[in-house]
């Protein structure tokens, strides 16, 4: 294998590339990226053997072949390589076993690893085949994505269930302490449709891979336990989740005994202060009396901090307990616009909805207070 | 800030010295307090027995080359528990501010006392007659002279110095004779042309820092002039982590059979947790390997536990997913991020799911 390439592409790609690559496997190679050079493409490839990634590489191919080098350090050396130079080449010496790195006058020799153990990368398509958009697919997991879980002792729960049918998009993710569902109507409807718990941290790596490319459309591709998103010339894949995701509209209550509607921003801000004097887990407290919301914190040995807020209740006045980083997360997913705040008692779930139908509901477990 | 006053307390020989008490007759004798597998350790060796250059940590079968007339005893942890709580109850009683460290040494802060000389040889005195234990205090500005001093006079030492004087007495000593200065320092240094406390004292701070960091850089500059102003604090608070591990006598590639290893160490584990009723969200597995590469993984879950099944089959998944590529040397496990014992109880609801 022998190409050159500009070093600011070889510095761009891998380092969306590398992301993906495992940091810990017993398996050497899957420490790495591989290269793969045709006549007619060059390819960078990373796997962790759960989400796998090719992106492309604008190069000249002097003689085609496939390398496998660490991931980490050939990231450096790409992020290393003189500016003055803006070529940089690579060639494998079979006999060294190495390939040769050069750009203006620094010379890297890079030990490969072992190709054999790097596996084949599942190719675009599927049993279902959509195409989305892109912008509108990717602003969906970043409203829903903090709420996956991040336990891998409760796998189905660090997935993000997609579903994807005529003009509807949407998403849910839950840690089983807040619950996010986000409805996205898109523009004109999809042909064909699909439903699939994809692990949360693939769709982010897709997020990103969006953000890199620039492309406006994702075409998915949709197996039995596996998802393919081309996006560009990069394909990101990923395995599904085994198992019945929760029926998410089981746990949302039918009816409130309380709904405000109150501007995000000014809450947003409110709780972010507030937030500050709870530390250590403890708990952010919404008191609520006669048009009133308190939202006040304290933490032992630090200190205390409390805020009035004018809001529309009546009623029997009741102090409800939240994380409050899981309210926040709420809170930024909702944006500037009013919201809906839905409550029933100190110990039943809060609802919190974009009030002029962005389409996203936020559900989050309070915290027992006074114990 | 007034001139503080710092002892540090280490009983002489200690294991051996308890074992010594019930065993009058060994008295005299080269005694050496240690396992018998193939892989044990000295934990202990009476200065007898130091005079054939048996010490600490070396393995057990090279102390019997070197002195085979040994006595060799095991260990039996729980006397030298009750000889050591005996010991410090009578310090503690004495002392106004005591940090014990292990089984067999303490710091002690003497600044308040008026007279802290006598009052200190009249308590270790005391302490020898009523559990016969040795004390040898070293007595110092702070801590880390403190620490070195208690050395110098070993056994039955009693020796009080200031800071300057002990940087000058140990000038042309490797700089390991500092604590925190280990093996691979020492050789560091000298590389850099500083085989000696005295030499190292002469050597720039940013030569330091240049070499081993900005923070140990500088640490280490300190150390060279025998500054240290670590307070001597009575409790050093809850324990951050616990951990089980074994180290086989002969090494195990077979995975299953390490598993079942695994099981048996989480489940000890397990138990001590649940005697002292913490609970912890990571679970960590230690392997080291034949060829002593030693490999750590963790695993962080939402609610802290001591239950022997959720932490059993992380450490398993760890193990499986690790998948020893040599034969393996040691096997543990361990759990950390205990709750905070101050913080208020949470009691975060959760959906049915």
């Amino acid at each position: 294998m022998k190409l050159s390439a500009s070093g600011a592409d070889l510095l761009a790609q891998l380092q969306t590339v590398s992301r993906v690559a495992s940091t810990r496997s017993a398996v050497q190679a899957l420490s790495g990226v591989q290269v793969s050079a045709t006549a007619s493409r060059v390819e960078l490839r990373a796997t962790d053997m759960e989400v796998s990634l090719r992106v492309p590489l604008t190069a000249d191919v002097q003689r085609e072949g496939t390398v496998v080098l660490p991931a980490r350090l050939l990231l450096d050396v790409a992020r290393s390589l003189p500016r003055s130079a803006d070529s940089v080449s690579l060639e494998l010496r079979p006999e060294q076993q190495d390939v040769e790195v050069v750009a203006g006058h620094a010379k890297f020799h890079l030990r490969t690893l072992r190709a054999e153990d790097f596996p084949p990368l599942p190719e675009p398509g599927g049993d279902t085949v959509v195409t989305v958009p892109a912008g509108a697919f990717v602003d969906t997991i970043a409203t829903v994505a903090k709420s996956a879980s991040r336990d891998e002792t409760r796998p189905i729960l660090t997935g993000i269930l997609v579903s994807a049918s005529g003009q509807e998009l949407r998403m849910v993710a839950t840690d089983s302490y807040r619950l996010s569902v986000k409805e996205t109507v898109l523009e004109s409807p999809l042909e064909g449709g699909f439903e699939a718990n994809v692990p949360a941290r693939a769709l982010e790596e897709l997020r990103s891979v969006v953000g890199s490319t620039g492309a406006e459309t994702i075409r998915i591709g949709v197996r039995a336990n596996q998802v393919v998103f081309e996006v560009g010339g990069a394909v990101l894949s990923s395995r599904l989740i085994d198992g019945q995701f929760p029926n998410y509209r089981q746990l949302l209550p039918e009816q409130f005994e309380h709904e405000l509607r109150i501007a995000g921003d000014e809450l947003g801000d409110v709780v972010k202060r507030i937030s500050l004097m709870a530390q250590k887990n403890a708990p952010l407290r919404l008191s609520f009396g006669d048009g009133e919301l308190t939202v006040s914190a304290q933490t032992p040995d630090v200190g205390e901090a409390s805020e009035p807020l004018p809001v529309p209740f009546a009623g029997e006045p009741f102090e409800i307990g939240f994380n409050p980083d899981f309210l926040r997360d709420g809170l930024d997913s909702i944006g500037a616009g009013d919201l809906l705040l839905k409550l029933i008692s100190p110990l039943r779930p809060g609802l919190i909805q974009s009030a002029d139908d962005g389409g996203f509901t936020y559900l989050i477990m309070p915290i027992r207070l006074n114990v | 800030m007034a001139k503080r006053v710092i002892a540090h307390l280490d009983c002489d020989a200690f294991y051996v010295s308890v074992e010594l008490l019930r065993r009058p007759e060994l008295v005299g004798l080269p005694v050496i307090v240690s396992g018998s597998g193939p892989r044990a350790v000295v934990t202990t060796a009476s200065y007898e027995a130091r005079k054939f250059g048996v010490g600490s940590a070396m393995a057990t079968a090279e102390a019997r080359r070197r002195c085979p007339q040994a006595v060799l005893i095991p260990p039996d942890f729980p006397a030298y528990r009750e000889a050591s709580r005996a010991v410090w109850e009578l310090v503690r009683a004495e002392l106004p501010v005591v940090q014990q460290l292990g089984l067999d040494e303490a710091y002690a802060d003497l600044s308040s006392l008026e007279r802290p000389l006598p009052a200190l040889r009249e308590l270790l005195a005391r302490v020898k007659a009523e559990t016969g234990i040795q004390i040898s205090a070293g007595i110092a500005p702070n801590r880390l002279v403190a620490k070195i001093a208690s050395d110098l006079g070993k056994p039955a030492g009693f020796v009080a110095i200031g800071r300057e004087d002990c940087a000058r007495r140990l000038a042309d000593r490797s700089p390991r004779i500092v604590p925190g200065i280990g093996p691979k320092t020492a050789a560091r240094l000298a590389e850099m042309g500083y085989p000696t406390l005295g030499s190292l004292q002469e050597a720039p701070v940013e030569e330091l820092q240049e070499r081993f960091g900005t923070n140990y850089g500088r640490d280490l500059h300190r150390r060279a002039h025998l500054h240290d102003e670590t307070p001597v604090s009575a409790s050093t608070g809850p324990a951050k982590s616990r951990s089980n591990e074994t180290t086989f006598d002969t090494d195990i590639a077979d995975h299953a059979e390490l598993e079942a290893v695994l099981r048996k160490l989480a489940a000890g584990l397990c138990e001590g947790l649940v005697k002292k009723d913490v609970r912890g969200r990571t679970v960590r597995i230690k392997v080291r390997l034949d060829d002593w590469t030693t490999v750590t993984r963790a695993r962080t879950i939402e609610q802290p536990t001591n239950e022997v099944e959720v932490v059993t089959a992380i450490a398993v998944e760890l193990l499986r997913a690790y998948a020893p590529p040599r034969p393996v040397r040691l096997l543990g496990v361990g759990m950390a991020a205990f709750g905070e014992r101050d913080a208020p109880p949470v009691r975060q609801l959760a959906l049915p799911v």
